[in-house]
């Protein structure tokens, strides 16, 4: 009875290889082994025009690390990808934004998308400081794993886990999940908010500028947990450090007044030094 | 699918419940303007509000009541103003810390008290002593309804006087200590400055409010219609007298000028507002500058 | 400073010091047993339990009919309108802050003429109609403590909430509206101490001195503010007068009470959002941990 079904909806919407039309064109035009496209994407706040024109290709499975100066606009290219501009007051957006999710290509600004809080859920954002809520430990958790997940109570606790885990955290706070997560140390709190992603289980994960409020040592773990995690997902990452930028870079993003100047990759010609790179952004 | 047009059903209804909010302030316009104007329409015209009011003559003027709530709330505010300020002072240093914490705490207790309470405990204590110290009359006049409204609206304008000095205060005060000056000069000659327009916007806010009383001037003003001459003689205030006329449910000829007096009362608040805007503007385009 | 103090501690002094000893079963029920007073069973004549039972009533019914749009105005302003929406909307509920309440009253039996003319001919003041202007009265209180409290929020925590996934509703019902509790919830019990102490809105619009407890909806109704009123200028022997105090202290505790039940209560919502254990229960506070 479900096969006539599906193929009598089959047949009735045009879709061909389970695709409708729209998505048929949008496959098409994103490639095997890229995770997101971006086409002529411009951004402006009011008349403050902060993108102009940027075309970006976000390979999967792989560390994608935009630089540039302060003021580029790289945070707001991050932010393109996860629809949160719409939040900011005054914001227009233009342009294509195809992203890869579930197997299935999407046109991320396309009005079939809807309520984009559906496309949030399935990227986790972690921005520069950390934006623990002051509740304990665990609602802070809860906020993914219940509300927005809906997960049925018997999973909340083990998805809770692997996600600290993953993070690197669970160690440290598995006794004393009940207190304020605002009594965490500045690291730690920023794990808590990589954590929270990461219980989304989510196709991306995009980091702005992650260890720019950190201590040295905190830093360090946070860039530890982003090697290891860029290995199984795709990673968007702002950096606001030349040398953090080339260490954990796959492909090396170069933003400068609201466009993409340069791309380099890793496995490709190879990244640039130091020395290039500052000369680069001080033209 | 469920949570997608949840998300518009919460818009859609705080949408409408700001409509209603909206609609209603138009109402109450539109209902006392629609019902007063008859009573321009009749040919009394103007004569309502500069007339005197003599039912038996039939004229219905409100002018006396209307001289009498701008004096009753007008004293209200000269005594009440300086006593907000010196608890706003004290709160923000000039007193022992201990005791500014107190006192906000106090303040916020004191505009919970009912009105009917301070009129009631008025009429038993103050009446009194107003008519022994006058020596004459009965206590119940316009001076005596001045004293407990002031005492009304100062936590009012002490709330929106702290509103505009508590910060300013923490902005200057290591500037004004470094220059050397102590902590009754850093207010007189930095704070005080750079707050007036609060203080102006403190002052609107309790002259509208003291304006707008009704149960204290009714309770002690003692409700006699004639121009306010001495502190000491008995006055109607406008809204003691809309009270009045329609508690004792007289004939309609009377309602006409109500609904003018209700009118005069919401344009004098709406004046007050467009103040508040004014001096919130200015003050917007001054820190602007800065 | 201390003549502000003086002079509210002189009449709340009289207040209560007459009043508390006036304060009994004797105050509420007059001579009728308590049980059968509260069901209604045997009428109260002197007593001011009809009162204290109409006043509840018009807190339910005004609150019931005010905290919904009242709110919801609310986040609209802090949330969801657009920069001119906001300003012209703000005027509106300053406009609407600013009515005095005997205009609000007299709002009240204008509706009530429009009503008699055009749809309900045998209208007539009561319960209902109080209630709605009361509604109206304390609107603007819900709508400003509302806005306040969410636009008091930081601005990261609506891009968090956006960030993590969740909707509309999602970020309303799990971020916003709980962490804004606590000032919502202040300003629903602003609102009712408000509703429950105006008098001038209610003597326009169907509370009488004496008619028993509260019939219906469109019955007329007695409530404490008026009760108060009424003794205090047709007292005619010193029980009643007693009666009189005894009733303002009622009022008056009612006032504070509510007002102390508005903070105990943010206190336990505070503690309840965030989910964390009380600090007793831990070696030390979380913060030694860093």
């Amino acid at each position: 009875m479900r096969a006539v079904r599906g193929v009598l909806h089959r047949a009735t919407s045009g879709r061909v290889n389970g695709r409708s039309p729209a998505e048929q064109s949008a496959a098409c035009a994103l490639p095997e082994g890229l995770a997101a496209r971006l086409a002529g994407v411009r951004v402006a706040f009011g008349t403050r025009q902060v993108l102009h024109d940027v075309h970006l290709d976000v390979p999967s499975g792989m560390t994608t690390v935009l630089i540039g100066r302060s003021g580029s606009g790289k945070s707001t290219l991050l932010r393109v990808l996860q629809r949160l501009n719409e939040c900011l007051p005054g914001c227009t957006t233009t342009g294509r934004v195809l992203l890869r999710l579930d197997g299935r290509v999407v046109d991320a600004y396309s009005g079939a998308v809807g309520d984009p809080s559906w496309l949030r859920a399935r990227m986790g954002m972690v921005f520069q400081s950390p934006d623990v809520l002051p509740l304990s430990i665990r609602r802070n958790m809860d906020m993914t794993l219940r509300h927005v997940l809906c997960l049925p109570e018997t999973e909340v606790a083990p998805r809770m886990e692997e996600a600290l885990r993953e993070a690197a955290l669970w160690d440290e706070v598995h006794d004393r999940l009940d207190e304020n997560a605002l009594g965490l140390s500045g690291g730690q709190q920023q794990r808590l908010c990589l954590a929270r992603a990461l219980a989304l289980r989510p196709a991306f994960l995009l980091l702005d500028e992650p260890t720019a409020s950190l201590d040295i040592a905190s830093a360090r773990a946070i860039e530890e947990r982003i090697t290891s995690l860029g290995h199984t997902r795709t990673v968007v990452m702002v950096s606001h450090g030349l040398r953090q930028a080339l260490r954990l870079a796959d492909n090396l993003v170069l933003v400068d007044a609201g466009r993409v100047v340069r791309v380099w990759n890793r496995h490709g010609a190879g990244l640039p030094d130091v020395a290039e790179l500052e000369h680069h952004l001080e033209d | 699918m469920l949570r997608r047009w949840k998300g518009g059903v919460v818009t859609t209804v705080c949408a409408l419940c700001a409509a209603s909010v909206a609609l209603a302030l138009v109402a109450i316009f539109a209902f006392l303007c629609l019902f007063a104007l008859p009573v321009f329409m009749d040919g009394q015209g103007f004569a309502v509000i500069a007339g005197d009011w003599k039912p038996a003559t039939g004229s219905y003027g409100v002018l006396p009541m209307l001289q009498a709530s701008m004096g009753v709330a007008g004293i209200a505010l000269v005594l009440g103003f300086p006593l907000s300020l010196g608890i706003c002072c004290g709160m923000n240093g000039l007193a022992p810390s201990g005791v500014g914490q107190m006192f906000r705490g106090l303040v916020r207790c004191l505009t919970a008290v009912p009105t009917v309470v301070y009129g009631f405990a008025a009429l038993f204590l103050l009446v009194p002593l107003v008519r022994e110290a006058a020596g004459r009359g009965t206590g119940l006049c316009w001076l005596t309804a001045s004293l407990v409204l002031a005492l009304l609206v100062v936590p009012t304008m002490v709330l929106v006087m702290e509103a505009g000095m508590g910060p300013t205060v923490e902005r200057v005060r290591l500037t004004g200590a470094a220059m050397g000056l102590n902590r009754g000069q850093v207010m007189v000659h930095m704070v005080l400055p750079l707050c007036w327009r609060h203080m102006a916007g403190a002052a609107a806010l309790g002259f509208g409010r003291a304006m707008g009383d009704t149960l204290l001037p009714l309770m002690l003003a003692g409700n006699a219609v004639q121009s306010p001459g001495s502190p000491l003689e008995s006055v109607r205030t406008l809204t003691a007298h809309i009270a009045l006329v329609l508690a004792t449910d007289s004939r309609s000829g009377t309602y006409g000028s109500l609904f003018v007096a209700g009118c005069l009362l919401l344009l004098l608040n709406l004046a007050v507002q467009l103040v508040l805007r004014v001096l919130a503007r200015s003050g917007a385009q001054f820190r602007g500058r800065t | 400073m201390t003549v502000t103090l003086v002079g509210v501690a002189a009449l709340l002094g009289v207040v209560l010091m007459r009043g508390l000893p006036a304060l009994g079963p004797a105050l509420l029920f007059g001579d009728v047993s308590p049980l059968a007073a509260m069901t209604g069973a045997v009428p109260v004549w002197d007593g001011i339990w009809p009162a204290c039972a109409g006043t509840f009533a018009l807190l339910m019914v005004a609150l019931g009919l005010a905290v919904l749009p009242g709110i919801g105005c609310g986040i609209h302003l802090a949330l969801f309108a657009s920069p001119r929406t906001r300003v012209l909307l703000g005027l509106a509920v300053d406009l609407l802050a600013g009515v005095p309440s005997i205009v609000m009253g007299l709002f009240g039996f204008t509706l009530l003429l429009a009503l008699r003319r055009t749809v309900a001919p045998d209208a007539s003041t009561g319960l209902l109609l109080a209630s709605v202007c009361l509604a109206l009265l304390v609107l603007p209180v819900l709508v400003v403590t509302t806005r306040g409290a969410l636009e008091a929020l930081p601005a990261q925590l609506r891009l968090t909430g956006a960030a993590l996934g969740l909707d509309t509703w999602g970020r309303l019902r799990h971020l916003l509206l709980p962490a804004a509790g606590r000032g919502i919830l202040g300003g629903v019990l602003l609102a009712a101490g408000r509703a429950a102490e105006d008098t001038a809105v209610i003597m326009l619009t169907g509370v009488v001195a004496s008619v028993g407890l509260p019939a219906g909806l469109g019955e007329r109704f007695e409530a404490l503010p008026f009760t108060i009123f009424y003794l205090s200028s047709q007292y005619r022997d010193a029980v009643e007068l007693q009666r009189g105090f005894g009733a303002a202290t009622v009022l008056l505790v009612l006032s504070l009470t509510l007002l102390a039940g508005a903070w105990l209560l943010q206190r336990v919502l505070e503690r309840k959002w965030r989910g964390v254990l009380p600090v007793s229960h831990c070696q030390g506070t979380s913060e030694d941990i860093r």
